[in-house]
């Protein structure tokens, strides 16, 4: 705690290098570590065999393919979503805003996981119903059309959530006076709202391309067993079945991996920059359009999508958890729980997953929150250049693909640490502080908010009354900024619980997670214990994001992804 | 938001115990399906209690690839190994990671399902057939069927580059007079996949997605009784065999539990517990579990070993070549 003569200055001296110190370590060296290795392993021309392999065209190539397709339906799916939403008098609004977010919060391998048992000839739930395509034919998500339909799916409320937010704050005098003017609600649209709303469509689509560009489970379920692989499954199964041997095409790969998103992520800059013109005028609450009696059939087909959003694949999800062996349809005679119990009470595999998941997940937000609490009260009361380059630096390990971390990670502790000579290359630390890395930003968030919106006087008046550092945190601004700090605990958790691509190349004996466990469920062929298991994650998630709602309206705005 | 804080915090408390409690007991790395290890440890437990089991399961080749890197890094984490394949252990006998140990139950096996010096044992044997779906229209006798018109686009067959057995089987089989890795394109051609392990085949051709597949006897016998709609085939040219074998690491932190853990798989409860599991167990006079042929009637194909173990990597590649990238 502060000295005496930290007291009455308004920050204690060890604060900024503490930060800029925690920053570097969780950021800045991994980063750097894996761009070094990049780039001496190609100037020694080591593994430059893998770009003579079409096997690394043809990730690129599917990479590049299935963001662009699941980017576009995101776009399609997002956009018509957040536009009803905000500008109409449809119904529901909260329920189909939290309806429509849920699926970016299911871990994306339950959400294929969920959509394979849905289709096809294998789902439990169309044999169910008797009407299961015929034998021997594909599984129709097993394609590159299948994979970009799920990142659609799966990134279609970035889109919404960007352009949401954007739409929210449209100047409504201006609609208003167009609709006065006796303009007609598509002229209103083309001519006012859509042109105001394009950076964040722009941005949204590229935030959903970055994410399809990272994504692990979704290709990882139904691209390998089609032999579809993207840049991170590549990664993943060179790393898994040739081992440390192929460091050096991994790193390169990883660069491939990191330009093409960060080629996104400076798209998304751009549409960004000058979105500050909007708020001129009021923004109101008021929907602009009446649909009337198109409002029938809007909230019709918006509770159609989400039936085959969200609804049917969980459906089918619960019922082959239910199943008692393969190609068996499900009803009263067949219905098994032994899934369950088979995962809860006999498979020591499991509950160590849940352990560790829990754990990781727990000590992350918390741990996090600790160093997010001074790292936001920093960044609020010395704004600048450093602030500026500090929130880039913790921001970069957020955006970039799991798998580009994961192999960071594994580059700066495979070997044993310098000094100590430990290692914890295959341990659970290297993942928890992959964690910390990876949801920093995501910790960071809601708490930053809550500093920037704290009048700065309060603190000023106790620090003239001779209240220390310590002391104004603790009496002043811990208690201000508590539901943003229990947000952000919340918020981590939850994405942390259902990880899955940084750890699937960091576990080792005794550190699986939950994504871990399900992925492998799946792949050594129990689909019924990954589905009973991605069940009662689902559950789980269902139960933080309603956690989250009751602490809303405590909350600042925004901090909510599905709220604001 | 305090009483939150504090179920978190007793979260993560409870959590590290959990963790760290694991620390001193028997790790074992597998690639036997979920089910069967826990069988196993909870066999070999309920035999030696007091003894604490953990273990990691994952295609062999994937859980070689995890062992290696901890290995390079100085902290191999597994003591004990059961494995797909003898290729893979003999070559870490050669590197000189394995423990010797001979095992007092070695005397009832056939000297050819052991190391001499007792790096590994063998613990069953486990052949690569066809499966079939009852709905399917061809009834497959031998491997060539599976290039025929009618399989296209309906086969699929794990991947070597996750499954030990896999491997074994591929280097068997282009082992074989007029098949050579020729048959492997000429699978490809005619639109079969290959990816994942046994698990991801049993799944694909008992809910009907594929027709035909390549697959270890014990799962396809195994959901069969437990009523999938499939059937197993021991094809006319032979099949190819595995016989999981089990290994002390030179690094075990628990020699002693070590020991009796391989001594366990190999003793008459020991292979009982994989005869009730469905697999061919390998101590002599152990009958077959149910669904099986008699043992003589099933035709096991050669492997040259010391030269599967000169061209993994190159096979791999190999494979992956023709697989990898359609």
């Amino acid at each position: 705690m502060p000295r005496r003569s930290a007291n009455r200055s308004s920050q204690p001296s060890w604060l900024l290098p503490f930060v800029v110190i925690t920053v570097c370590l969780l950021s800045g060296l991994p980063l750097a570590r894996l761009l070094y290795a990049g780039l001496r392993f190609s100037l020694e021309g080591k593994a430059t065999g893998l770009f003579s392999e079409p096997s690394a065209w043809f990730a690129i190539r599917n990479t590049l393919m299935t963001a662009t397709g699941g980017m576009v339906i995101s776009v399609v799916l997002g956009a018509s979503f957040a536009f009803v939403v905000t500008l109409t008098d449809i119904r529901a609004k909260g329920f189909f805003s939290f309806a429509f977010v849920l699926p970016m919060m299911i871990p994306p391998q339950v959400t294929a996981l969920a959509w394979v048992q849905m289709s096809g000839p294998a789902s439990p739930l169309l044999k169910t119903l008797g009407i299961a395509p015929p034998l021997g034919s594909p599984q129709p998500l097993y394609s590159l059309g299948g994979i970009m339909l799920l990142l659609g799916v799966q990134h279609a409320p970035l889109v919404f959530l960007a352009l949401k937010a954007g739409l929210a704050a449209l100047p409504r005098d201006g609609v208003e006076a167009a609709r006065l003017s006796g303009a007609a609600p598509m002229r209103v649209f083309r001519d006012i709202i859509f042109p105001l709303a394009v950076p964040g469509l722009i941005a949204g689509a590229a935030i959903a391309f970055v994410s399809c560009v990272g994504n692990f489970g979704i290709p990882a379920i139904l691209g390998i067993p089609a032999s579809i692989f993207v840049l991170p499954t590549l990664v993943y199964s060179r790393l898994s079945s040739f081992g440390a041997g192929t460091f050096a095409e991994m790193a390169q790969l990883s660069m491939v991996i990191a330009v093409i998103a960060a080629l996104g992520l400076v798209i998304q800059q751009r549409a960004l920059r000058g979105r500050d013109y909007r708020i001129i005028g009021l923004s109101g609450q008021s929907a602009a359009f009446a649909l009337g009696p198109l409002r029938s059939i809007a909230e019709a087909g918006f509770s159609l999508v989400l039936f085959f959003v969200l609804a049917a694949p969980l459906a089918a999800l619960v019922a082959s958890s239910l199943v008692p062996a393969y190609g068996v349809p499900l009803n009263i005679q067949t219905m098994s729980l032994h899934a369950y119990s088979e995962i809860l009470f006999r498979q020591s595999v499991t509950l160590t997953a849940f352990a560790n998941s829990l754990f990781l997940a727990g000590t992350t937000a918390c741990g996090l929150l600790l160093v997010t609490v001074l790292t936001a009260y920093l960044l609020a009361r010395r704004p600048g250049k450093l602030a500026d380059l500090m929130t880039g630096l913790i921001e970069i390990p957020y955006a970039l693909p799991g798998i580009v971390l994961a192999v960071a990670f594994i580059l700066m502790f495979a070997a044993p640490l310098p000094l100590v000579n430990v290692s914890i290359y295959g341990t659970i630390w290297i993942i928890l502080i992959a964690y910390f890395s990876s949801f920093f930003a995501v910790s960071l968030k809601p708490v930053a908010s809550a500093f920037l919106q704290l009048d700065p006087s309060l603190e000023e008046a106790a620090r003239l009354s001779g209240a220390g550092f310590g002391r104004r945190m603790r009496d002043i601004l811990v208690p201000l900024i508590a539901p943003a700090a229990g947000a952000s605990v919340i918020l981590v958790f939850l994405i942390a619980c259902s990880e899955l691509t940084v750890s699937a190349l960091l576990w080792s004996a005794g550190t699986q997670t939950l994504g871990v466990a399900i992925f492998n469920l799946d792949d050594s062929g129990s689909s019924d214990l990954a589905s009973a298991l991605s069940v009662l994650v689902v559950i789980m998630v269902v139960i933080l994001m309603l956690a989250l709602e009751m602490l809303a309206k405590h909350l600042p705005r925004g901090v909510l992804p599905w709220r604001n | 938001m305090k009483t939150l804080l504090g179920a978190f915090t007793a979260l993560v408390a409870a959590s590290l115990i959990a963790v760290s409690a694991h620390a001193e007991n028997l790790v074992l790395y597998t690639s036997q399906p979920n089910e069967d290890a826990q069988a196993t440890v909870d066999a070999f437990k309920a035999a030696n209690p007091g003894v604490d089991v953990e273990w990691v399961r994952d295609g062999t080749t994937k859980i070689m690839a995890k062992l290696m890197a901890e290995i390079e890094a100085g902290n191999p984490v597994a003591d004990v190994l059961l494995i797909a394949d003898t290729v893979t252990l003999q070559r870490m006998k050669e590197a000189g990671q394995l423990l010797n140990y001979t095992s007092p139950e070695a005397a009832n096996y056939d000297a050819a399902l052991y190391d001499v010096d007792g790096a590994y044992y063998s613990t069953k044997m486990i052949t690569t057939g066809i499966i079939y779906n009852t709905a399917a229209s061809l009834k497959p006798a031998g491997w060539k069927d599976l290039t025929e018109p009618e399989a296209k686009g309906l086969v699929t067959m794990p991947s070597p580059l996750t499954s030990g057995a896999a491997l074994i089987h591929a280097q068997t089989l282009t082992g074989i007079d007029g098949f050579g890795w020729d048959y492997y394109k000429a699978l490809a051609e005619n639109g079969a996949t290959a990816a994942g392990g046994n698990g991801g085949v049993l799944k694909a051709v008992a809910t009907g997605e594929k027709a035909y597949g390549m697959v270890v006897d014990f799962m396809a016998v195994r959901e069969k009784a437990k009523g999938a709609p499939v059937e197993f085939v021991f094809p006319a040219e032979g099949v190819s065999a595995v016989t999981e074998p089990v290994a002390i690491l030179k690094t075990a932190r628990n020699v002693d539990t070590a020991k009796k853990f391989v001594d366990f798989l190999l003793s008459e409860p020991g292979q009982q517990v994989s005869v009730k599991l469905g697999y061919i167990p390998a101590r002599n006079g152990a009958a077959l579990p149910e669904g099986f042929p008699a043992r003589d009637s099933i035709k096991v194909l050669p492997i040259d070993a010391a030269a599967a173990v000169k061209n993994s990597e190159g096979d791999l590649k190999t494979f992956s070549g023709i697989f990898g990238t359609n």
